[in-house]
């Protein structure tokens, strides 16, 4: 402990580590009445942290070609120590990432934390929802299974419904006019390198942006009042508040607890919850499946291109939500947060979300 | 000014273009594969019996395992001008008699067994070949159902019939009981090609005896296929075994998992209000 002690007073001198430490935990104040909503970050943090880790592991055995991918899988689910455990961590990972993103969108969006001057904050977890749906998309093809072919077939197929460049975007999507060898290449390089590394960088502008504007209050209570935003930045501070560590740090690890015996419940006792049978079969060119449909993230989406006459126009609609979605904040400019004093909102809020939940049952059961 | 105008109005535009990437894997169904055999391609559309085939086949245990047209009848299934052409070793449809030969090219041993028995020496002379009880395109998974009353009364009485049929069923009951526990076990992730490879071949082997429509030697030869099975039993005991050790770990993982969880919602209460 001597040693440890002199290491820290040593770096401390040099770079005044023990202030940061001091301003970033116990001197950090978050608002007093903050809720358990607001540990869906940690709790991403967390399982973004788990994929990197179950990715590498993946990542030792796994052999990206089309002739021995699939065989790579089976051999790391069955023949590698733990790797059933790590696969299985991976996949099932990929969809409670999803699920915790989409909490934390939906009470962001319900709590007004999107507004001014948080659009920036908004803007990059935006994106984040966005790569995290496009690293489960390009994970999809690597286990080179028959669900991995005709999901990516059919999603690049859809590409090509774009004007004038379709095609061309098809086969640079692909890498070759239909899937193969080449599209397993690319998907593997965007999911192991590309991707990881702009979420990295997303993560970091999106930490950022909540450590430098200050975490927003819950508009809920007596007291809870609109915020009063100038023109000049200025950092919100809670005078009030409690420490971020260790008041709020424990209540986050009691929400990231729960959230892992979720992630290890799936794992351990329905792991087939997330992969379909067709997931089993290796890809066969030759054999189309009868029905192919996406992931449960998906089936809204899936079903609107259903709904509408033309693909493009499917397309163009929800380009069109993901864009408003996108640009709320820069639309939404009242600095009214309270629910009870947006009625409207709250009243498209609960529309939206049950239109979401009726149109990817739809999808499903199509 | 024109620049900023364009950046305003192009910028949406540009954003929405960026976040419709994922939302292109929701296509409608997916689209017919074009490496589909021409045999398919070109049959399937035909009225009657030239397209009826493609239709009882996709449901047969054929089509299950990948055996198509041309595997059977021969031609090339890459060409629409040559796929019947018998220099591409097209042989089309057989005779009558000549259907044991047709099938005995892959199944071997059954067709041994066919012609030694009662039933191959009957060949030619209105005895009964391959499809009078498989039947052709729509052939499924070989079953105790096919020794029935309704059938083998269409030529004899079914007493021999039945004979045999109760000399099989426990073992054939045992080879699908573990089949469908193998089943079971691919639903998890478990890879079991090899056990269901021994079971087929198990299922082969003891199917061959079917043919031979001889009750004492399959009571003479059953003891060796179920020594084979209890083999494959085996196996499947020692996955489920390890199944139900990562399910006993898990549940204690998950345990923990809880326990910690609620044990920090018990620290923070134990901690006090902060004061400025």
């Amino acid at each position: 402990m001597q040693k440890l002690k002199a290491i820290i007073d040593w770096v401390d001198v040099r770079i005044g580590v023990k202030e940061l430490i001091v301003a970033n935990t116990s001197g950090y104040l978050v608002p007093r009445n903050i809720n358990v909503w607001y540990s869906l970050g940690t709790v991403l943090l967390t399982l973004f942290a788990l994929q990197f880790v179950t990715g590498i592991l993946l990542l030792m055995h796994y052999i990206p070609d089309s002739e021995k991918a699939f065989a790579s899988v089976e051999h790391i689910v069955n023949e590698v120590p733990f790797g059933w455990l790590f696969r299985s961590l991976h996949a099932v990972g990929s969809n409670i990432i999803i699920v915790a993103l989409l909490l934390h969108m939906l009470s962001v969006l319900f709590m007004g934390s999107y507004k001014k001057p948080r659009e920036l904050t908004w803007l990059s977890g935006f994106l984040l929802f966005n790569l995290g749906l496009i690293l489960c998309l390009t994970g999809y093809l690597l286990p080179w299974s028959q669900l991995s072919f005709w999901a990516t077939t059919v999603a690049t197929d859809a590409a090509g419904a774009v004007p004038v460049i379709g095609s061309k975007l098809v086969e640079l999507l692909r890498g070759s006019p239909s899937v193969g060898p080449q599209t397993l290449g690319r998907f593997f390089a965007l999911h192991v390198v590309v991707l990881p590394l702009a979420l990295l960088a997303l993560i970091g502008v999106h930490l950022f942006c909540v450590r430098r504007i200050g975490i927003s209050t819950a508009p809920f209570g007596p007291d809870a009042r609109p915020a009063t935003v100038g023109d000049s930045f200025h950092h919100e501070e809670h005078p009030n508040g409690i420490p971020f560590f260790p008041h709020y740090t424990i209540e986050e690890g009691a929400v990231v607890c729960f959230f892992l015996a979720l992630l290890l419940a799936v794992t351990f006792f329905v792991p087939e919850l997330f992969i379909p049978i067709s997931a089993l079969e290796p890809a066969n060119p030759y054999v189309t499946p009868e029905h192919i449909k996406p992931e449960w993230y998906f089936l809204w989406a899936y079903q609107t291109l259903k709904i509408f006459p033309s693909k493009l126009l499917g397309l163009g609609a929800q380009g069109a939500l993901m864009t408003f979605l996108a640009l709320l904040p820069f639309l939404d400019r009242s600095p009214e947060r309270r629910p009870a004093k947006r009625p409207l909102f709250v009243a498209l809020y609960v529309i939206g979300l049950v239109l979401l939940i009726a149109i990817s049952f739809w999808g499903h059961y199509s | 000014m024109i620049t900023t105008y364009l950046n305003r109005r192009l910028t949406p535009i540009l954003l929405a273009l960026l976040l419709l990437l994922p939302f292109t894997a929701l296509a409608e169904d997916a689209p017919a594969t074009p490496a589909e055999t021409v045999c398919l391609q070109c049959h399937a559309g035909q009225p009657g019996h030239l397209g009826a085939p493609v239709g009882l086949w996709r449901d047969s245990v054929h089509a299950a395992n990948g055996i198509s047209c041309h595997d059977c009848h021969g031609g090339d299934p890459t060409d629409f001008a040559m796929a019947m052409s018998p220099e591409r070793g097209f042989i089309g449809v057989p005779q009558a008699d000549a259907i044991p030969a047709f099938c005995g090219r892959c199944h071997i041993g059954v067709q041994e067994d066919y012609l030694a028995s009662k039933h191959g020496q009957a060949l030619g002379k209105g005895g009964p070949q391959c499809v009078t009880c498989h039947g052709n395109h729509a052939v499924q998974l070989a079953s105790l159902d096919l020794i029935n009353d309704k059938d083998c009364t269409r030529c004899h009485t079914y007493e021999r019939a039945a004979e045999i049929r109760e000399a099989l069923a426990a073992t054939d009951a045992r080879i699908a009981s573990l089949d469908t526990e193998l089943d079971r076990l691919h639903r998890t992730g478990i890879t079991v090609k090899a056990l269901k490879g021994e079971i087929f071949s198990q299922r082969n082997s003891f199917h061959r005896l079917f043919h031979s429509v001889d009750v004492n030697r399959v009571r003479a030869e059953t003891a060796g296929v179920q020594a084979n099975l209890d083999k494959v039993a085996a196996k499947i005991d020692t996955i489920h075994s390890d199944l139900s050790q990562r399910k006993l770990w898990g549940g204690v993982a998950i345990a923990l998992l809880l326990v910690a969880g609620v044990l920090f919602i018990l620290l923070r209460r134990t901690l006090p209000p902060h004061e400025q």
